[in-house]
Parts: structure tokens; C-alpha cells; sequence
């Protein structure tokens, strides 16, 4: 990490609070901060430190823990350098601002998590169906959607031929049946080397007497 | 040369394409036997592709492969094509405009569907917006499987499709007319109540037409 690099890093540390700040590689890194202190960083960043792209919004699902991961990576101009800007909003009634009023961009990102998690963005009014049409389930990348599920329920799948074996059951049955004979082999070997050492034994007796 | 002896290469496709040349068509009428002549001889692809299979046709339609020497040639619009090439997986999306460019084509017109995914779903077997079965929601002439088919297989599925022409046999659009409720309801089903216009083969006899 070069100077500027620290002095940056120093800087967030002390305005925003924040210990959670981690360097992914030499053009990455990555900030956790609250959900309400998140805007003020980006706007920060774009400001004073040349992030001026926005290249995603992505999203995480922690079922486990009842949150989104939601995560805005911003790079600068001169592309050296990305930031990702992480922060954490609860999975019920999901909801954070939209970033349409500093980035024109991100409206289409925010109408593809709206689809996809069903996340809202208060400021975006245009969170229209982007690629799915007329869904009226739970969203799809939401992680309580089941998707064998969903395909069991709504659609028919075509019978498979008459001598169709399942791959799984099959090479399951022919592992027992190696198994089985290689078994059966090894007990064959040891019982002729017991044989062989019997007569080897009954011929030293023999000598010896 | 012995039937069955080339089983690849220019001349098993020139045998393959002589071959009906001399089938017994003393049944059918002059008239009929030239009209299936012309139809089988001159079929336009519906220029429009629905999945990853689409790029299997540029080499088909062009110089290495060349579909025309079949009578086989692109159309621009769904008006003027004869078969429309669902080539690759149908997410409902695309299934949407699938069924209404097929319902804007002129009869005759015939379907060929190509790569596993349009026979059971293929890798998208689990997939929650990828319809696993075509012909559940119109009705289709020839599936040419594979993933993807080569050129060599989607030559091979037309000049099948030429030998149902030419014999009659093709005739997936009158079934798509008399079990229109059939088709309607799967439609229905996957893509909700807005699935497309109500089809009407004969639109232009009625009401608002010629």
C-alpha cells in the first residue's frame, strides 16, 4: 500500500468509524460500513478520491443471519483502483435509498435487485420488471425460494425412455458389485496362501522328522 | 453405390437429397405433386434465434454448409417464412414471442426445434423460468437433438422435414388450429392470462380485413 493509498484509508477509519476496511489485492479493497453512513462515504470517495464509476450493486443473501449483503463497487478514473462499500440491511421489509441521485447508473442495478431479492429503493421510480415478466412468486435469488420445487409444481417434465437407468443408482450398484468382487478375490488369495503355507509347513515337518 | 455405404460427407448429402427422386407418387395428383415439390423446395427460415443455438446456423445458411443448394434460404419477416427455428432453451420470456411470431406466420408453415433444452429442458432441467417440454405450447414438425446440433445435423433434420412435406405428412399448424384450447392452456399457465392476441388463423376474412 503506497501513501496516498494509507492516507485514504486513515481518513475513512476516522470520519466514518470504522475498523472493518480490507485490502483485496493491490487494485481492491473493501469498507463495511453502516447502512446509514454509506451514501455519505460514496459521496466522500466520488468527491475527494476520483471514484467517480459505479461499476455494480450486487447482493448476498445471509439467510442465516437475516441479512442482505449489499455491496456498491465503486473505480476510479484513472481504472487503478476499485472500492467496494459494503453494508448490511435486515432481510425483512428489506429496503435502502437509491443512489439514482449521484449515480444516474445505478437505476437499472437497483431494478435488477429489486427483482431478483425483492429489495426496495425509496428515490427509484422506476423499479419496474426488468427481465422476468409477470412474476408473482417470491424472488427468485431470495434463498427460500426453492427452485426443484418451483419447476416440480408449475411445470411437466417429459417422461424418460422405458430403459433409462438413473446414473446415480447405477454406478452405486456397479461400485458394490466391484467392491463385492474385489472382496471376494482377496479372501480367494489369502486362503491359498494359507494353503500354500500349510504344505510349506507340512513339508518342513516332514524334512525335519 | 450401396445404400447405407457413405455415412458422411457431400455425396452421402447429394444421395441424401436424390433419394426421394424416385418415390412413387403415382397417388397424388400433378397438381399436388407439384405444389408439395415447391413447398419442400423452397422453405424460408424465419431469420430469428432463441438460444445458444442460434449460432449454429450462420455456418448452415452460409458458404461452407449452404442451406440453398436445398432450397432452404433466410426470411425477414414472420409473414414470409415458412419455418421457424426454435433453436436452444425457451425461458417464458422469449417462449412469449415465440408463440406470437409463429401465430403471425402464413400457413403452411412448419417448426423445427434443435438442442436438448427444447426436448426436456437439457441443462436447464432445474431452471425456475426455462419451459422443459416445447410442444406442450405449439406444436412442433422435427427436433433435431444434440448441444449444440452441428450444421450437419440441422441439414440433416430439414431434408427430414422436406421428406414429411413431400409426403404430406407435416401438418403441425392444422394441429395447432384444432387443439388450440390444449396449446392455450399451457400457454396459459407459465405466462399468465396476457399470452398474446386470441389466435385466429383467418383474421384477415373477418372483421377489420380483406
Amino acid at each position: 500500500m503506497d501513501d496516498a493509498m494509507t492516507a485514504m484509508v486513515r481518513e475513512i477509519r476516522n470520519r466514518f468509524a470504522t475498523d472493518e476496511i480490507e485490502v483485496k489485492r493491490a487494485d481492491l479493497s473493501k469498507v463495511l460500513v453502516s447502512r446509514f453512513k454509506i451514501f455519505e462515504l460514496i459521496d466522500f470517495l466520488r468527491e475527494q478520491y476520483d471514484y467517480k464509476t459505479l461499476n455494480a450493486i450486487t447482493c448476498a443473501d445471509w439467510i442465516e443471519e437475516e441479512h442482505f449483503a449489499i455491496t456498491y463497487i465503486l473505480t476510479t478514473t484513472d481504472r487503478k483502483h476499485s472500492f467496494m462499500i459494503q453494508s448490511m440491511i435486515l432481510r425483512e421489509n428489506a429496503h435502502i435509498d437509491s443512489l439514482t441521485p449521484v449515480f444516474k447508473q445505478a437505476e437499472i442495478m437497483e431494478r435488477d435487485l429489486h427483482e431478483m431479492y425483492g429489495i426496495d429503493f425509496p428515490g427509484n421510480n422506476n423499479l419496474v420488471e426488468l427481465s422476468l415478466e409477470n412474476w408473482v412468486h417470491t424472488p427468485p435469488l431470495r434463498r427460500e425460494f426453492d427452485t426443484l420445487e418451483f419447476v416440480n409444481k408449475h411445470l411437466t417434465f417429459r417422461e424418460g425412455r422405458d430403459d433409462n437407468i438413473d446414473v446415480k443408482v447405477e454406478m452405486k450398484r456397479l461400485r458394490a458389485l466391484k467392491k463385492e468382487a474385489k472382496a471376494l478375490a482377496a479372501q480367494k488369495a489369502k486362503e491359498e496362501k494359507a494353503k500354500e503355507e500349510k504344505v510349506k509347513t507340512e513339508k518342513e515337518d516332514q524334512n525335519g522328522e | 453405390m450401396e445404400e447405407g455405404f457413405l455415412k458422411e460427407g457431400f455425396l452421402k448429402e447429394q444421395q441424401v437429397m436424390e433419394s426421394d427422386l424416385n418415390s412413387d407418387t403415382s397417388h397424388k395428383s400433378s397438381v399436388d405433386f407439384l405444389m408439395d415439390w415447391f413447398r419442400k423446395r423452397s422453405i424460408f427460415v424465419l431469420a430469428y434465434g432463441t438460444g445458444c443455438g442460434a449460432i449454429e446456423m450462420p455456418p448452415t445458411f452460409t458458404s461452407r454448409y449452404d442451406a440453398e443448394r436445398l432450397g432452404i434460404r433466410g426470411a425477414a419477416t414472420p409473414r414470409q417464412a415458412d419455418v421457424i427455428i426454435v433453436s436452444g432453451y425457451c425461458s417464458y420470456k422469449t417462449l412469449r414471442r415465440i408463440i406470437r411470431t409463429y401465430e403471425q406466420m402464413a400457413n403452411p408453415k412448419y417448426v423445427l426445434a434443435l438442442g436438448s433444452c427444447t426436448v426436456n429442458g437439457g441443462m436447464y432441467w432445474d431452471s425456475y423460468n426455462t419451459i422443459k417440454k416445447l410442444e406442450d405450447y405449439m406444436p412442433v414438425d422435427m427436433y433435431v437433438n444434440g448441444c449444440m446440433p452441428r450444421p450437419e445435423s440441422i441439414l440433416e433434420g430439414f431434408i427430414e422435414l422436406q421428406k414429411e412435406i413431400a409426403e404430406g405428412k407435416a401438418s403441425s399448424w392444422q394441429k395447432y388450429e384444432e387443439n388450440y384450447e390444449f396449446y392455450r392452456k399451457n400457454q396459459e399457465a407459465v405466462l399468465g392470462k396476457t399470452v398474446a392476441p386470441a389466435y385466429d388463423a383467418d383474421w384477415y376474412l373477418y372483421d377489420g380485413g380483406l
